[in-house]
């Protein structure tokens, strides 16, 4: 029983492809602005046949952006479609750089994770441009059920020695970097007895994406989830996909108190915790338990985020049940 | 024997090493496990010198060298310049150059007795080249990219390029640097050859994600599983032995 499953694939006109650090910046600009121009042009329409006044100022507003917006506009913006794609052996190099710091600078069996993300055909979307054969890669999400990869006897624990290493790895790391007890005593239990139902929800992306793609990109990554749920061809894979908890390890920049002595810059007004993904803000909200822990490794940041900002990773577990962010998850729960 | 190895989960192993027949450089930094397998593998027979050059870890890239002499950049400080000339065999020339293409290791790929330049060099570049590390030089491009030091890796037994290259290209460049060429790729299909892997006429040194069929093109090309360190024994073989019974 093999049903036509619709991909939902969404074609964004989006800013830069480039990746120099210049045209990073530009790319910011131009597209701050254009979103600002699109917005006022909006406005415009729907004031136009309203008052004089607000068509006025709607053009002198689009005359500003428009110079602007020229500038920025004539140095590097690119107009790109992306498509979402099943992941596929051929993306290996593309994943590989986006899980690169997962862990930190830990040294561990990247390459037999990146395996696993691109075996997993079913759940999980890499973001690249419309056209086939360009091989650049922005974004990768998934799910991975930890139960599947342990061994369940001793001929199959031989076996997996080798290949499915790497999630050993990850467990180990998870459970040395986590200095709360409480917490420590109910990963080891997500780790073992319950491994079966927690998913492993991997989300990396290149910084400057735009995020009118992440809405569908998560749409789609639970729609898959979901119809797993009812497609797989085993009883052993569909519920696989039952996830009751997910686990997501995610890197944010938590603001430096110097000991007594205050920021000048510092203070109230400032954020306290800056989120690389702006999905995470939400899903740290909404979690059922969160820890964190600082990072070794030395990241490219602006000058003032190094000076005020320890940069921290984040481990959070969330019930699918209490997550009303994810419908298609709560749907799930619900049924059992 | 080609070994498998990475540097901080990082598979590009040419670019934090270099490795001749003489002398091997590993790049600072990186856990103690990259530097002791070069160490096992290489202990006795030649010294494993560990360094920066400029101050950076990328010194695969950076120097360009064989068992006459090591090129560096004129980024390299005073203070490596002399550590590389107390540590290495008196033998080797250390010399550093003014060359406004620094990335030496990118730009030259050579062996003992023949380099392969990139088009743009100086001549007097050339000349030193020619003059330190006792070689022919050539101006080439491998399957139209100029940095020939990047996309070939090259011993006395033979050598691997860049898995593009034409025919009519590998056999002109075959006769030029008179050992066997292979065009194939390393880690995996990358076709950066000399950053994923580093090499000399006995060992050679790649990615960890190096497939087992690259890296059997890898060994049987630079001719690396009858290999054995001693050169005499390689080179006295034919008189040392009368007939085979």
């Amino acid at each position: 029983m093999t049903p036509n499953v619709k991909r939902p694939r969404r074609k964004l006109v989006a800013r830069p492809v480039t990746f120099s650090p210049f045209a990073r910046s530009a790319a910011h600009l131009a597209s701050a602005y254009m979103i600002k121009r699109q917005m006022i042009e909006n406005k415009l329409h729907e004031s136009c046949q309203h008052t004089p006044n607000g068509k006025c100022c709607g053009q002198r507003n689009i005359d500003e952006t428009d110079s602007d917006s020229d500038e920025e506009s004539s140095e590097g913006v690119v107009q790109a479609d992306f498509a979402f794609f099943d992941p596929k052996p051929d993306d290996f190099h593309g994943v590989k750089t986006l899980v690169q710091t997962f862990l930190d600078n830990e040294e561990w069996n990247l390459s037999g994770f990146v395996d696993l993300i691109l075996e997993q055909t079913t759940v999980g979307t890499v973001v690249k441009l419309e056209d086939e054969d360009d091989d650049g890669l922005f974004s990768v999400v998934t799910a991975l059920n930890l139960g599947r990869y342990k061994a369940s006897d001793i001929y199959m624990q031989l076996a997996l020695e080798l290949d499915h290493k790497c999630m050993k790895e990850l467990e180990e790391y998870i459970l040395s970097v986590c200095h709360e007890s409480n917490l420590v005593e109910q990963l080891r239990l997500l780790f073992s007895k319950r491994a079966r139902d927690v998913g492993l929800l991997v989300s990396q992306r290149v910084v400057n994406l735009p995020p009118q793609l992440l809405p569908p990109l998560y749409d789609a990554l639970f729609d898959e989830v979901s119809w797993a749920v009812e497609d797989e061809p085993t009883e052993e894979l569909r519920n696989s996909f039952r996830f009751k908890t997910y686990l997501i390890v995610t890197k944010i920049y938590k603001h430096k108190k110097a000991n007594g002595k205050l920021e000048k810059k510092a203070d109230n007004e400032e954020e306290p915790v800056i989120y690389v993904k702006a999905e995470d803000e939400l899903f740290h909200e909404l979690s059922s338990w969160s820890f964190s822990f600082p990072l070794k490794i030395q990241h490219v940041t602006s000058s003032e985020a190094t000076e005020e900002l320890r940069i921290n990773g984040v481990g959070y577990g969330s019930r699918s049940r209490q997550n009303p962010h994810i419908p298609t998850a709560v749907a799930l729960s619900d049924r059992r | 024997m080609a070994t498998r190895l990475q540097f901080e989960n990082n598979c590009e192993v040419g670019v934090f090493s270099k490795l001749t027949n003489a002398y091997c450089l590993v790049a600072i930094g990186g856990s103690e496990s990259f530097y002791s397998i070069f160490e096992t593998e290489l202990a006795d027979v030649i010294p494993v010198v560990k360094t920066s050059i400029g101050g950076t870890r990328i010194i695969g890239r950076l120097c360009a060298g064989n068992k006459n002499g090591l090129l560096v950049p004129h980024t390299t400080t005073d203070q490596e310049l002399q550590h590389l000339r107390n540590s290495l065999p008196d033998s080797v020339v250390v010399q550093r150059i003014e060359e406004r293409l620094s990335a030496l290791g990118n730009c030259i790929a050579c062996n003992d007795h023949v380099a392969l330049a990139h088009t743009d060099l100086d001549r007097e570049t050339e000349e030193l080249i020619a003059d330190v590390l006792g070689v022919e030089v050539f101006r080439q491009t491998i399957a139209g990219n100029i940095l020939v030091g990047s996309y070939c890796a090259l011993t006395n037994r033979g050598g691997l390029v860049h898995p593009h290259t034409s025919i009519e290209d590998l056999d002109e460049l075959s006769t030029l640097l008179q050992v066997p060429l292979v065009a194939g790729t390393v880690n995996r299909g990358s076709e950066v050859i000399a950053a994923g892997m580093t090499v000399n006429d006995w060992t050679a040194f790649c990615g960890s994600d190096t497939t087992a069929t690259e890296l059997s093109v890898i060994e049987s090309v630079f001719k690396l599983r009858e290999a054995q360190p001693s050169a005499i024994v390689d080179k006295m073989r034919k008189s040392l032995i009368d007939s085979y019974v």
